[in-house]
């Protein structure tokens, strides 16, 4: 009963053929550009021991603020621990969490953005309503408050930064989700009686996913950001765990005296997020023909 | 016009209510322990108990956010734990410094982000557009509070052109206070001293801030360009041999600032998130300054405060930009 209504179902592809894809995307050199920037951090974070003789906690005060030089390529703290080795540490969970906190975002809010959108009425209503009071806060000062009311940890700042995130995700899954009940495909599917929550998973979810592809991809460089900002302002990581914003947040005091410190951490920030911008713009270029050109 | 103003005036009590919910939620209801969070971990339990009564969280749920709206309607949002002051008479005193640096902020980022997006679309795909591009992407890459930084370490710290710190210079007294925007006062009774000193500060902040605004306002009039340069008014207007920066701006740029209208409205809220950031960095005595240094102390009512103000704020901008869009293009109704 299931499989035949699948084959014939499924015409409204999510993402367009694999081989176009590969063809826009080997044209479009800044998303390799991208690639290949984010590809060296994420290679050398991965084999950080191998790289690095430090231990990125370990404290040696005799080597407090040790300039650049070979033994050190981007210095030392103020308790002597390597910043290279700090910084590599640190990529892993910058990367990481920026990574996790929107795969959070978005599959909660493809859950809920789909349902709204499918079952319309109350539903809908009360949803958007409440995604309207979130979108009514700038992102970055509601995930602050809400990172201080939940208390100030790492854990807490990503799941501040996923719920701030999630209303964008509802908007675009709900949208798709609208045009989708009034197909043909949905329309005989709940003709013959299938569960609607069935429907959704298996016909509604799947298609309203590739316009959440490209907003994921844009998004995780700027959930990167946040992170180091709620480090940065003491809301996220706490010392002495290698995060680039906690790591800046203490350096900066050290700025005019010694620069490599908060420097070398904010440039890997920089380098991260404008890697995965550039490889999200290329994606957008590429799965939404309208945008870019 | 008048049906859509209402309806729009009531969709907005709708989400300043939705507002003041969650901030309730968020300072009453999701801390462990808010009293615990006022009086700090070594005091006893009397003490704990005479705050929880003296703020009334042995209530009801339902009670406490009937005190706590009573409270916001007449203006009251709570005191201060680290200045002992009303939070509204501290907000309201750092208030025209957020204001000050955000509006020159907002001003750079309309002024270079407009013109440059207009010339990516009309030199696309050549250096130009490749430039202003990859300046774009750096914008909304760039952490606030590190470049920041690297401003400061070179303009402060190296060439020493400009102050790091603070609206005006240690030996000059504030302008005559009109309307607490220092260079607007300097202005209006004449004090050149300090208006000099003002807008040699606010340089260095003001494009901090503006440079991810500016991205995003670049890329949005980019695109929009892009696809008004192909409608058929246009290539009418070619056709009569309308062509060069008139062509551009007069026929081309009216249009396609219709959708920036809407990005530059959520771009004057970043801002203000930014300005957080900015202000911590420059040592800048507004209102983000203000919260950064109330988070150290666990500051609830002070962070709860401009949380709340922020948001209806930023509602009330956003009513705003929603209604130019309704002005500015006569074939959009409500």
């Amino acid at each position: 009963m299931e499989t035949p209504l699948q084959t014939e179902t499924s015409q409204p592809k999510p993402i367009t053929s694999v081989r176009p894809f590969w063809y826009k995307l080997k044209q479009n050199q800044m998303t390799w550009v991208g690639l290949g920037i984010l590809g060296v951090i994420v290679l050398c974070s991965l084999i950080a021991p191998i790289l690095t003789p430090y231990n990125p906690t370990q404290v040696d005060i005799s080597s407090k603020f040790l300039a650049p030089s070979l033994h050190h390529w981007f210095g030392t703290d103020e308790v002597g621990r390597d910043i290279l080795t700090r910084i590599l540490y640190g990529a892993r969970i910058s990367l990481g969490v920026g990574i996790t906190v929107i795969i959070m975002a978005s599959v909660i809010g493809i859950l809920i953005g789909t349902i709204s959108g499918y079952f319309g009425g109350v539903i809908d209503v009360t949803i958007m309503r409440i995604m309207d009071m979130v979108m009514a806060f700038p992102t970055l000062i509601l995930a602050m408050a809400l990172a201080a009311a939940l208390g100030p940890s790492l854990q807490n700042a990503m799941l501040a930064i996923a719920i701030v995130k999630i209303p964008v995700y509802v908007r675009l899954a709900r949208g798709e989700s609208l045009v989708l009940r009034e197909k043909l495909f949905v329309k005989s599917a709940q003709s013959f009686g299938i569960n609607p929550w069935r429907i959704i998973g298996k016909h509604i979810v799947p298609n309203s996913v590739s316009p959440v592809i490209i907003q994921a991809t844009l998004d995780v460089g700027d959930a990167i950001l946040m992170i180091a900002t709620l480090g940065f302002l003491g809301l996220g990581a706490q010392p002495p765990t290698p995060e680039w914003g906690a790591m800046i947040s203490i350096g900066w005091k050290y700025l005019l005296d010694y620069w490599w410190y908060p420097t070398f951490p904010g440039l890997l920030l920089f380098l991260s997020a404008g890697s995965l911008n550039l490889i999200g713009d290329g994606i957008r270029d590429i799965l939404d023909p309208k945008a870019g050109r | 016009m008048k049906k859509i103003i209402i309806n729009r005036l009531g969709l907005l009590i709708f989400v300043v209510f939705g507002v003041t919910l969650i901030s309730f939620l968020l300072s009453h209801v999701i801390p462990g322990d808010p009293a615990r969070m006022m009086v700090g971990q070594r005091a006893n339990e009397e003490t704990l108990q005479q705050v929880r009564q003296q703020l009334g969280l042995d209530q009801p749920l339902l009670i406490q956010y009937e005190t706590y709206m009573k409270g916001i309607i007449s203006g009251d949002l709570g005191t201060s734990i680290r200045t002992q002051k009303p939070v509204i008479d501290d907000l309201e005193a750092f208030f025209p410094a957020t204001m000050e640096l955000a509006i020159i902020a907002f001003i750079f980022a309309l002024v270079i982000g407009i013109p440059l997006g207009v010339l990516a679309a009309v030199k696309k795909n050549s250096f130009w557009d490749h430039a202003s591009r990859i300046f774009s992407i750096g914008g909304v890459s760039t952490p606030v509070f590190w470049s920041g930084l690297v401003i400061i370490l070179i303009f402060y710290g190296y060439l020493n052109w400009f102050p790091a710190n603070g609206r005006l210079d240690m030996n000059i007294h504030p302008p005559t206070h009109i309307t607490g925007l220092y260079i607007l006062d300097s202005l209006l009774s004449g004090d050149m001293v300090a208006l000099k000193s003002s807008l040699h500060h606010i340089l260095l902040p003001a494009i901090v801030l503006s440079y991810a605004q500016l991205a995003v306002i670049t890329r949005q009039v980019r695109a929009s360009m892009l696809e008004i340069m192909e409608q058929e008014y246009i290539r009418t207007a070619i056709a009569n041999g309308i062509h060069g920066p008139f062509l551009f701006f007069r026929y081309a740029l009216r249009n396609a600032l219709i959708p920036t209208i809407t990005v530059v409205g959520i771009s004057f809220g970043s801002l203000l998130g930014g300005a957080v950031v900015t202000e911590t960095i420059f040592g800048w005595p507004g209102m983000g300054k203000y919260v950064v240094d109330s988070i150290a102390y666990l500051d609830f009512p002070a962070m709860m405060g401009f949380t709340l103000l922020i948001a209806v704020g930023y509602v009330i901008i956003n009513l705003i930009v929603d209604l130019t869009y309704y002005v500015l293009d006569p074939q959009i109704k409500g």
